[in-house]
């Protein structure tokens, strides 16, 4: 535990020597390497003890002491947390690309392109072309991403939903770390802030990954529970993502499917009738804007897709209807409206 | 030289054409402003030309003294590169990227000595830094920040998983769609493969890439790019391409060029490597996997076929190419019988050319064939090719009574039958073998066909006097393996070494036919084995000829392999074989102590 923890502190005075200081200028291929090795030692030390609290809490200490004293070395030096650690190969070159000070020679390394193209995928490359190497990958990408994101959730997403799977998998299987979980997604909601509907993707992708395991299915409902407490991201994902996506997410999971009712019910409920627009309209400073139109197709194709449900929904409805005075008439119940629709 | 003359010289070289420099800056501009489906064929159409374009000027950048210079001569140089930087598709390629790259290395400046170079200096460190470090994605980042996954592993996941999504659409093919009035999504094939044009060099993308090669043509709509299947060969032909096995005898069906690339390679490992034994070729040929491709796409067993035609052609001697053919068409035969087709092709569609009367009689193995029947067969086959070789040489005697172009077919002909006995020489072994315990009687048409084997073309109609010194070896051979006597006589050593000593003068024999003979001798005759290592060991030793002999040898226990006879006699033949095998490796370790 003490090598550990030296080598973690280790690691954090290599960081801010990589990205601050001009001892890198006597850096050769050689110091390169160990560099990156001890980098990924950290990125090992992370995933072995990012779910064990009590670890993890030693090893924050020991950072934080680390911090104070290169504070005190280096001006306008950030601060590395434990989460940072899990980066440590990234943040290595983001530091050793960006500071002046750093030999051509060794940037030449990183960046060099001559090494053959076939290697094994899952061994490490070295550091040699480890530039080249995250170029290609990312303009690989770029290059088959007008060809992939017709899709219906994207590549992006898919990715990202597995990867939100995953996490909240290992959070869940903690039995005392509940909170723990519900913290996480809601950290993951607030890093999306401004990129809403790309987070309604990920969120839809992660509940249509398939589910292989009892630790799976567990974690989507945790996650469907979650979505359920989150009113607007709910109608967010009900009104913006593509209509197959709605529906599949309603075939799938039993309590998007009751969900989504209700977010259709109050948007219903929300509408007035026009009558300069001849047409009911939402009514109030909703964030989702939907149209009466809009709102019928929603409640055709999930009927359509769950005839199961459609007992139920008339039933609903005739009762709403009722309540409004039971008229036959356009214009007078919006649940009236809703019903002609759908009997039709 | 003066000072003056490097100069006009440096000058004199071929500068960069200003109006290409601004062809490419435009198409630079233009590829950066737009992202539609049009710049982006356009991009992948001029990939190539980009390279060359790039190479271009990176020697003039490297000829230019400083990048002040550099910076004078072609002001908008920063911007283009800048531009190009950007552009997923020149660095998604592995070559345009190192150009590039290079091409902003040759900007640096290690010590600069004014602005101009302080700020290229500054401004290569900071795109250099934004290409491998910048993530403007805010939502795959907060993913990122707080799973644990770096950026270089997400990355490889989004990639993997946008090849994986692909390849799953390519897999809809138009054939799986019962309404003919259905759009078929073959479209998505050539767009996919004009995608591909950057991504052939990435390792990533190579099962994309082998399920590409891998769909079946079954739609005018459905065809692979040409770009795509340029870039695949160039990069197949300095072999920078992982694909798999079945995604690279589909790219030999799609592209002439690389199948090509692919049997020259083989030609050459085969004639540069001495001292390969028949298994170590065998094994090298299976690892082509050209036998197998060929089984599975008659077309590309036509223009192996075809390459190895002309090959012999031009040299009709070369006794390793002859081998490989050989070996080359057994195991394509075998390899064809496995696949077990619905519709077997025809002999006669596999081997247009040759005289379809032999055709069954040669490629039909000895193995398939009771031994005693063996005789009668190869008469019957000596017989044929030595009235065809008549036809041929009546017509080229005879000017009269034939045209040039019927001299010319009888050239083909015999041509063409000479080449079906290459590909089929198991007879010709076969008749080696027969020979060892034929009298002199029943020897003749044996000896024709081996003569045959070894000089096609009668040149000053020296066959005749060929075949006569070939028989000379043939007894001599009988009479000093049949002595029991010891010491040997050395007259009847001597003569052999001769025949065996090639003389380019007078017309001969071929030593590799003598040779051919001798070690049969050692291997069938009646002898003791101790005679007949003697006998071997002395004329092989005398002659020079140990490698060749060890080559014989090889195939033949080869031969005998292949033909699986479990007769107590095939191991009594096996064991000769490999103690004869160990005298000769004896030999060449003695030979030559410091190569081993």
């Amino acid at each position: 535990m003490e090598a550990v923890l030296r080598n973690l502190a280790g690691t954090a005075e290599l960081l801010a020597v990589a990205g601050r200081s001009g001892v890198v200028e006597q850096w050769d291929e050689q110091t390169l390497s160990r560099a990156f090795d001890w980098a990924r030692y950290c990125e090992h030390v992370f995933t072995r003890f990012h779910n064990n609290p009590g670890m993890r809490r030693i090893m924050e200490k020991q950072l934080q002491l680390t911090n104070q004293s290169l504070q005190a070395v280096f001006p306008a030096y950030t601060d590395v947390s434990f989460s940072d650690l899990s980066q440590c190969q990234h943040l290595l070159l983001v530091g050793l690309l960006s500071n002046p000070e750093l030999p051509s020679s060794i940037m030449k390394i990183l960046f060099d392109s001559m090494s053959p193209a076939n290697t094994k995928q899952s061994e490490y490359q070295g550091v040699s072309g480890l530039c080249s190497r995250i170029i290609q990958c990312k303009s690989a990408c770029k290059v088959l991403s007008p060809l992939t994101d017709v899709s219906a959730v994207g590549a992006d997403a898919e990715v990202q939903g597995a990867m939100l799977m995953e996490e909240l998998a290992a959070l869940l299987s903690q039995s005392s770390e509940a909170c723990r979980a519900e913290h996480f997604l809601d950290s993951v909601l607030q890093g999306c802030d401004g990129a809403a509907h790309h987070f309604c993707l990920v969120i839809a992708a992660a509940l249509l990954t398939t589910t292989n395991s009892a630790a799976q299915t567990a974690s989507q409902d945790f996650l469907l529970d979650w979505l359920q407490r989150k009113p607007s991201e709910l109608q967010h994902m009900c009104s913006t993502l593509p209509a197959t996506l709605v529906i599949d997410l309603s075939k799938r999971h039993l309590k998007f499917r009751d969900a989504y009712c209700v977010v259709l019910k109050n948007w219903a409920s929300d509408m007035e009738y026009s009558i300069s627009d001849g047409e009911w309209v939402q009514t109030g400073t909703n964030q989702t804007s939907v149209s009466f139109q809009r709102l019928t197709e929603h409640f055709l194709a999930l009927l359509e897709a769950c005839p199961s449900l459609r007992e139920g929904v008339v039933k609903e409805l005739n009762v709403l209807k009722i309540s409004d005075g039971d008229f036959d008439v356009r214009g007078l119940s919006v649940w009236g409206d809703l019903l002609s629709i759908i009997n039709k | 030289m003066s000072q003056l003359q490097i100069q006009l010289q440096q000058t004199a070289e071929p500068l960069l054409n200003v109006q290409e420099m601004q062809f490419w800056l435009d198409k630079a501009v233009a590829w950066g402003q737009a992202d539609s489906p049009d710049t982006r064929k356009d991009t992948c159409l001029h990939l190539s030309r980009l390279r060359d374009f790039l190479q271009q000027l990176l020697t003039h950048i490297n000829n230019m003294n400083s990048t002040t210079e550099t910076m004078k001569t072609l002001p908008f140089l920063g911007q283009f590169l800048g531009r190009l930087c950007w552009n997923p598709y020149v660095t998604a390629e592995a070559t345009s990227r190192r150009l590039l790259f290079q091409c902003l290395w040759g900007l640096y400046t290690e010590h600069p000595g004014n602005a101009v170079e302080r700020k290229a200096n500054q401004w290569i460190r900071k795109v250099l830094c934004q290409l491998a470090t910048e993530d403007d994605d805010a939502a795959a980042q907060t993913l990122m920040k707080h799973t644990g996954v770096p950026p270089e592993e997400y990355h490889l996941k989004v990639l993997r998983k946008r090849v994986a999504l692909l390849q799953q659409n390519i897999g809809k093919s138009c054939s799986s769609l019962g309404d003919i009035n259905q759009r078929c999504s073959c479209d998505s094939l050539l767009a996919a493969s004009e995608a591909c044009v950057p991504l052939v060099t990435c390792p990533e993308a190579a099962p994309l890439i082998g399920t590409l090669l891998q769909q079946p043509v079954t739609c005018v709509r459905a065809a692979l790019s040409e770009d795509f299947l340029d870039a695949l060969s160039s990069a197949y032909s300095s072999q920078r391409l992982s694909l798999e096995e079945q995604a690279v005898v589909s790219l030999w069906y799609h592209n002439l060029s690389s199948l090509e690339e692919a049997v020259l390679r083989l030609l050459e490992c085969v004639l540069t490597k001495t001292g390969l034994t028949m298994q170590k070729l065998k094994q090298r040929l299976t690892e082509s996997l050209l036998p197998k491709a060929c089984a599975q796409h008659c077309s590309i067993f036509l223009v192996v076929n075809d390459i190895f035609r002309s090959i012999l052609k031009q040299a009709e001697g070369t006794e390793s190419v002859k081998y490989l053919i050989q070996i080359f068409t057994s195991c394509f035969l075998r390899e064809l019988d496995l696949l077990q087709h619905q519709t077997s092709v025809p002999l006669k569609a596999l081997f247009p050319q040759s005289p379809q009367s032999l055709l069954v009689p040669l490629v039909t193995l000895p193995s398939e064939m009771p031994q005693e029947a063996w005789r009668h067969h190869l008469n019957w086959l000596s017989g044929s090719l030595q009235r065809l070789t008549e036809e041929e040489e009546e017509g080229d005697g005879d000017s009269s009574s034939s045209t040039r172009l019927q001299r010319e077919r009888g050239h083909h002909n015999v041509f063409d039958a000479w080449f079906l006995l290459v590909q089929c020489a198991h007879w010709v072994q076969a008749a080696v073998q027969l020979l060892v315990t034929s009298g002199p009687e029943d020897c003749g048409p044996l000896m024709w066909l081996l003569t045959f084997y070894h000089h096609p073309t009668n040149r000053g109609h020296h066959r005749a006097l060929q075949l006569v010194h070939a028989k000379e070896a043939w007894d001599h051979l009988r009479s000093l393996f049949s002595v029991v006597a010891r010491p040997l006589p050395v007259d009847r050593l001597q003569s052999l070494v001769t025949l065996l000593s090639s003389q380019p003068q007078r017309p001969s024999a071929s030593p590799l036919l003598i040779l051919n003979l001798l070690v049969n001798f050692a291997v069938f005759f009646q002898q003791s084995l101790s005679g007949s290592t003697e006998i071997l060991q002395t004329v092989v030793e005398r002659s020079g000829l140990v490698d060749e002999a060890a080559c014989v040898l090889s195939s033949l226990e080869l031969r005998l392999n292949e033909g699986s006879c479990l007769s107590s006699d095939a191991n009594r033949v096996h064991l000769r074989i490999k103690a004869l095998q160990n005298t000769i490796t004896h030999m060449c370790a003695a030979s030559s102590p410091a190569e081993n």
